[in-house]
């Protein structure tokens, strides 16, 4: 069996990836098996999926702890402890991350263990498709090519998935085109059925009575959200160009999370610790003096206006 | 005799008046309705100082009397049948908030076909909501019932909220002699609400239920709810001897009657128990050894208690007046789960299923389930679930069904 975990931003198609490569396995007559777990479904929240490939029935659930393979599809989830991205990684898990760095160059920065290779999909993403969006049938296309699917069920299993999103058979037709270009341009690394892990008995630790206080679902203390920043959900962070600015103070209005502060002379200020990159206030800015900026290693490297 | 003439609706209303409850928030529904409208009348008139509501349906209600005591109020709020269970999604927030209030239920069965007449099938449907039940046999329990549930459900070593069940009709709409506490007796028995958990203080500002996610924080506290409602066995005891010493009476998780040589062992609860005492003791007069074991409180599962009082006996027979449909008798289920192990068993643990509705428990189906149990404890093999349906009854459902089948222009015989 091999067995494959991704991990993504909500929003970014990690679910779909997981989908098109149980269907892709599925149609080259492999057993598979997929499935995603989230939190309240929110844009920029860590999402993880898992697929499952084998020649006999797999009788395994949900998750995986000791992947072959790990699709990051964002780098910034490395080190989102809550995302849990490095879990169960020992030295022989086949690793791709989303980077415009090389394996060599990611591993340096991020102590990521493994066999590393990188791709940079949001690049080619913006590029071919001139706007930000999923990158599901890129992910699904790289990780075929890495546990040794064939191009045509992959491009069957992108044509089934995103139809079932209700996506334009000419939109379908570019990701398949594109995902396949990817397919080759991804360099590919061994993904091995890892060792089966020996099985102790677990230790258990069953909690004893505690006083309400602290034994109730509560939370006292006050404005604490502060210290959870979500300025690593970001993919693209909005960026103001004052010179456009006519200080309606739109953003600040609809900025869900209320990361938005005014100046005195009525500029917006972000607060990026905390902004999740939604793009909403890129979206409402009536003179576009706000755009999006890709995060990405090493500054800004694309703007999206 | 001492105390005065009420309705078991009446006593769960003075339960609540005397515990001094801040806040009832209130929907009609028969035949509970009798509950709120006494307790309005007495806020109306200053009698209590509690804050009355009427609301919009029970859901409604039972969010606010929740929220209320997550606030740190003492609520007190009353339903039966449809009612609890529009409530029921509720009922799981409250006890996870730990919000200690006391829920009285008036059972009728429920819907469909509708009916008003009791059985537990409705309060059952919350048997794993995580409030505490009581089960009250008589007006005098009730209100003593609603009493204690309020001083267990506000230990720091439990803070769940109770149901106090009675049955529709037969403890609801009945009068007896009740002996009221006084308010400075309560005043001694159950102290003020003051939770370290709950409050309302705009300075300091809280959330109760918050999303976790992930499993391992919700595991933590549903198992902490599992080990309030358990420690509210020992908290039970320590309340029942308190009780006992202020005002006179006694009781416990459970109630044996006759039980002492006992060989057989009829298991019930509610206030048909009543019924059942008077067959133990007809039953009795001519030679037989049998006694009766009443259910009180149902959550926690006094599985300890329940075990010594039927350890040795010969057969025991569970009567449930509820049904699940595709299993049997939810009581028979928990008794034999909790028999199961024992080193000695009873010879035969029998089903029987009987009240539904409201339907008569006659004298002569109660000694047919000492027969039954009898002969099955002497052929070493459980019975049931049998349901308990007399010939007459069968007649009458016969004509019932004719008349619901037949035109209104047949003709009928002169």
């Amino acid at each position: 069996m091999r067995a494959v975990r991704f991990h993504g931003r909500g929003g970014q198609g990690a679910k779909t990836a997981s989908r098109i490569l149980g269907t892709a396995a599925f149609l080259e007559g492999f057993v598979a098996q997929d499935s995603p777990i989230y939190g309240a479904e929110r844009r920029g929240a860590p999402v993880a999926a898992y697929t499952r490939i084998a020649k006999e029935p797999i009788l395994e659930r949900g998750l995986i702890i000791h992947p072959d393979l790990v699709v990051v599809a964002d780098a910034s989830l490395i080190h989102d402890p809550a995302a849990r991205v490095l879990e169960g990684i020992d030295e022989r898990t086949a690793v791709f991350v989303n980077s415009p760095l090389t394996g060599e160059q990611l591993r340096t920065q991020t102590s990521l263990p493994g066999r590393l290779t990188t791709l940079d999909l949001t690049e080619i993403s913006v590029r071919e498709f001139g706007k930000r969006g999923a990158l599901s049938a890129l992910l699904g296309a790289v990780a075929g090519r890495l546990v040794g699917l064939r191009q045509d069920s992959l491009g069957q299993a992108i044509a089934r998935e995103l139809a079932d999103l209700s996506l334009a058979a000419s939109v379908i037709e570019r990701n398949q085109a594109v995902a396949l270009n990817c397919y080759d341009a991804v360099r590919p690394v061994s993904v091995e059925a890892g060792a089966s892990q020996p099985i102790l008995p677990a230790q258990l630790q069953p909690p004893t009575y505690e006083p309400p206080t602290r034994g109730t679902a509560r939370i006292s203390a006050a404005a604490n959200s502060v210290l959870r920043e979500t300025g690593g959900w970001r993919t693209f962070r909005p960026v103001l160009v004052p010179d456009k600015c006519n200080g309606c103070w739109l953003c600040f209005v609809y900025c869900p999370d209320g990361v938005i502060s005014m100046t005195k002379d009525d500029k917006p200020l972000i607060d990026y610790d905390h902004c999740k990159g939604c793009q909403i206030c890129v979206h409402e800015c009536p003179t576009d003096a706000l755009v999006a900026e890709r995060e990405k290693e090493g500054g800004v490297a694309w703007r999206a206006k | 005799m001492a105390g005065e003439m009420m309705t078991g609706n009446l006593a769960a209303a003075w339960g609540a008046r005397l515990a001094g409850a801040d806040y009832i928030p209130a929907f009609p529904i028969t035949p509970q309705t009798e509950i709120v409208e006494a307790l309005a009348k007495w806020c109306e008139s200053g009698a209590m100082a509690a804050r009355f509501v009427t609301m919009d349906s029970e859901h409604s209600m039972m969010t606010a009397a929740g929220a209320a005591a997550a606030t740190g109020a003492r609520v007190f709020t009353a339903t039966s049948s449809q009612g609890l269970l529009y409530a029921i999604e509720v009922l799981y927030s409250i006890s996870g908030w730990r919000a200690p209030l006391v829920l009285v239920n008036v059972s009728r069965a429920l819907a469909a076909p509708i009916t008003l007449e009791p059985d537990h099938n409705d309060v059952l449907a919350a048997r794993d909501s995580g409030f505490l039940q009581i089960h009250a046999e008589t007006c005098q329990e009730v209100v003593d019932s609603v009493l204690m549930a309020y001083r267990i459900a506000e230990d720091e070593r439990v803070m769940l909220p109770v149901i106090v069940n009675l049955d529709g009709f037969y403890l609801s709409f009945t009068r007896e002699p009740v002996i009221l506490p006084t308010p400075e007796q309560v005043a001694q028995f159950l102290p003020p609400f003051r939770p370290a958990h709950l409050g309302f203080k705009a300075s300091a500002p809280h959330a109760l239920g918050v999303a976790v996610l992930g499993g391992t924080p919700y595991s933590y506290f549903r198992h902490q709810m599992h080990l309030a409602a358990m420690n509210a066995l020992e908290v039970h005891r320590e309340t029942a001897a308190a009780f006992e010493q202020l005002f006179g009476r006694r009781y416990d998780v459970i109630e044996g009657y006759r039980l002492d040589d006992a060989e057989d062992v009829l298991v019930m609860s509610n206030a048909f128990a009543s019924r059942g005492k008077v067959a133990v003791d007809a039953a009795r007069g001519e030679g037989r050894r049998v006694g009766l074991l009443r259910l009180r409180m149902i959550r926690p599962w006094p599985a300890d208690a329940i075990r010594e009082a039927l350890r040795g006996r010969r057969g025991v027979a569970v009567l449930d007046q509820n049904l699940a449909p595709g299993q049997g008798g939810i009581l028979f289920q928990e008794i034999a789960a909790c028999l199961y192990g024992e080193a000695v068993q009873p010879r035969a643990l029998c089903s029987f299923i009987g009240g539904l509705g409201g339907k008569n428990l006659s004298e002569g189906e109660f000694r047919t389930i000492f027969d039954q149990t009898a002969e099955a404890a002497a052929r070493e093999q459980g019975i049931g679930p049998i349901l308990l349906y007399t010939e007459p009854e069968h007649r009458e459902m016969t004509q019932l069904q004719m008349l619901a089948t037949t035109q209104g222009d047949v003709k009928r015989e002169p």
